[in-house]
């Protein structure tokens, strides 16, 4: 196994690794507050 | 000499690919830029396009490739493609015939002023914007584009390895986005308001058929169908995978998120940073190489935004730092097992590679440099270089071309 071999499995595991160690998610997802109903839409013949 | 139609069709094939990239170019800052701007950002690579093609085969491509002056430009003895014709050129590509060769080097010369257009986004008044990228193209990329691809070219006889054009296209290009971003100064509201890109999804697209266009750009370059075009088409996609999995998983634990622009802006930097190795190093070469343009075109960019440069798409933290990455890399990784008419790099037993790219990276640097800021200090006197103030609160789209981008929406 050559250097650059070497270093591109290190750096591949570097990045798949750190896959493991991220968060899930930042922020906690809050429900989207809808203003008023809509509206049904008058459609004329 | 013979005409290889194989060859012949896979360079023809790839210069249409290598066009489409400009378009595309237009889309991914195109999406970046906020909704009054997106018209006159895609005009910029599709005006770019139409006239950098006219220049070329006028006087541009004789002063690239043209019999070598002094080892530092073409002469004019091919000016409106004098005797470029359809015999091959053994100089360049043997194998199929020179106007193949010329045009394919167009859309090279093409996409290298519309990268450039990033950085003064939102808010280059259009005229100054046409008399800079005629002038840019002609004392600056025409002459770098010589010394490094030139028959003649000092840095080509110096033995500087540029498979593609990350010293000819992308650090030119990056480097001059840096001084046209300083000389222009910020827009205005610029660390105050956020400008949000207004369309993610066109940058994302745009993202995706540059990297298809890319293989035209990096296997098209081996000038023939052969095993080295498919090493460079192997290459590229590997390094642009790698780097876009890298960018995202730095910002991911930088910002906590994984940003969906970020993958396709980490993607547009794996491409830049290969484009100089890609017909020099191995698959393995390949993935350092990705590694590191997601690393370092992240971390330009935190130091961009620390120093308050308006450089609005990144085009030097990206094409500058990317471009130069790569061609140092490539002093590194290559392997005359890949390619036996190059050299081997520092990790094959030839450190002396390394010095001479360093010496390729710091004149195309210090050229651009120069050459960009003239240039617009010229083009200033003739022609103001920014819109008026109101102007670019109105947005370009309307203030330069007259024209919304979508005509049912007011909002900025």
């Amino acid at each position: 196994m050559d250097a650059t071999t070497v270093i591109a499995v290190i750096c591949s595991v570097v990045v798949f690794a750190g896959w493991l160690v991220l968060p899930h998610s930042a922020t906690t997802v809050q429900p989207v507050a809808v203003s008023e109903e809509r509206k049904p839409v008058a459609i004329s013949a | 000499m013979k005409i290889d139609s194989g060859d012949t069709a896979w360079v023809l094939a790839s210069a249409a690919l290598v066009m489409l990239m400009t378009p595309a170019l237009g889309f991914f800052y195109g999406g970046l830029v906020r909704r009054k701007n997106v018209l006159s950002t895609i005009m910029h690579s599709f005006f770019i396009l139409c006239l950098i093609s006219v220049q070329w085969v006028l006087w541009g491509y004789s002063l690239a490739f043209g019999p070598d002056k002094f080892h530092l430009i073409g002469g004019l003895e091919w000016v409106g493609l004098n005797n470029v014709g359809f015999t091959p050129n053994p100089d360049y590509a043997p194998t199929i015939p020179h106007q193949a060769f010329m045009v394919f080097q167009m859309m090279f010369a093409v996409i290298t002023p519309a990268l450039i257009s990033g950085a003064f986004a939102e808010r280059q008044r259009f005229k100054a914007f046409v008399l800079f990228s005629l002038l840019w193209a002609t004392f600056v990329y025409d002459p770098i584009a010589h010394w490094v691809w030139g028959a003649g070219g000092w840095l080509h006889q110096l033995g500087a390895l540029d498979f593609a054009g990350g010293t000819v296209v992308h650090i030119s290009s990056g480097v001059s986005a840096l001084v046209a971003a300083l000389v222009l100064g910020r827009r205005i509201g610029f660390g105050k308001q956020k400008a949000e890109p207004h369309d993610a999804t066109m940058t994302v697209l745009g993202a995706a058929l540059l990297w298809f266009g890319w293989f035209g750009f990096n296997a098209g370059s081996a000038l023939g169908a052969g095993a080295l075009a498919t090493s460079a088409f192997v290459v590229t996609n590997t390094a642009t995978a790698m780097a876009a999995l890298t960018w995202m998983t730095v910002s991911w634990w930088h910002k906590k998120q994984p940003s969906v622009i970020g993958a396709a802006a980490g993607a547009v930097a794996g491409l830049v940073a290969i484009t100089p190795a890609s017909g020099f190093v191995n698959v393995m070469g390949a993935i350092v190489i990705g590694f590191g343009a997601g690393v370092v075109c992240y971390l330009a960019i935190q130091l961009r935004e620390r120093i308050h440069v308006d450089d609005a798409l990144d085009v030097w933290a990206v094409h500058g730092i990317g471009g130069t990455w790569g061609a140092l890399a490539t002093g590194l990784f290559a392997t005359v097992a890949i390619n036996s008419a190059a050299a081997n790099g520092f990790f094959y037993g030839n450190p002396k590679q390394v010095l001479i790219q360093l010496v390729a990276i710091g004149a195309a640097w210090g050229w651009s440099i120069a050459g960009t800021f003239v240039i617009l200090k010229v083009v200033n006197l003739f022609v103001p270089l920014r819109v008026h103030e109101d102007e670019e609160i109105l947005g370009l789209d309307l203030s330069q071309h007259g024209e919304p981008a979508y005509a049912s929406i007011n909002a900025n």
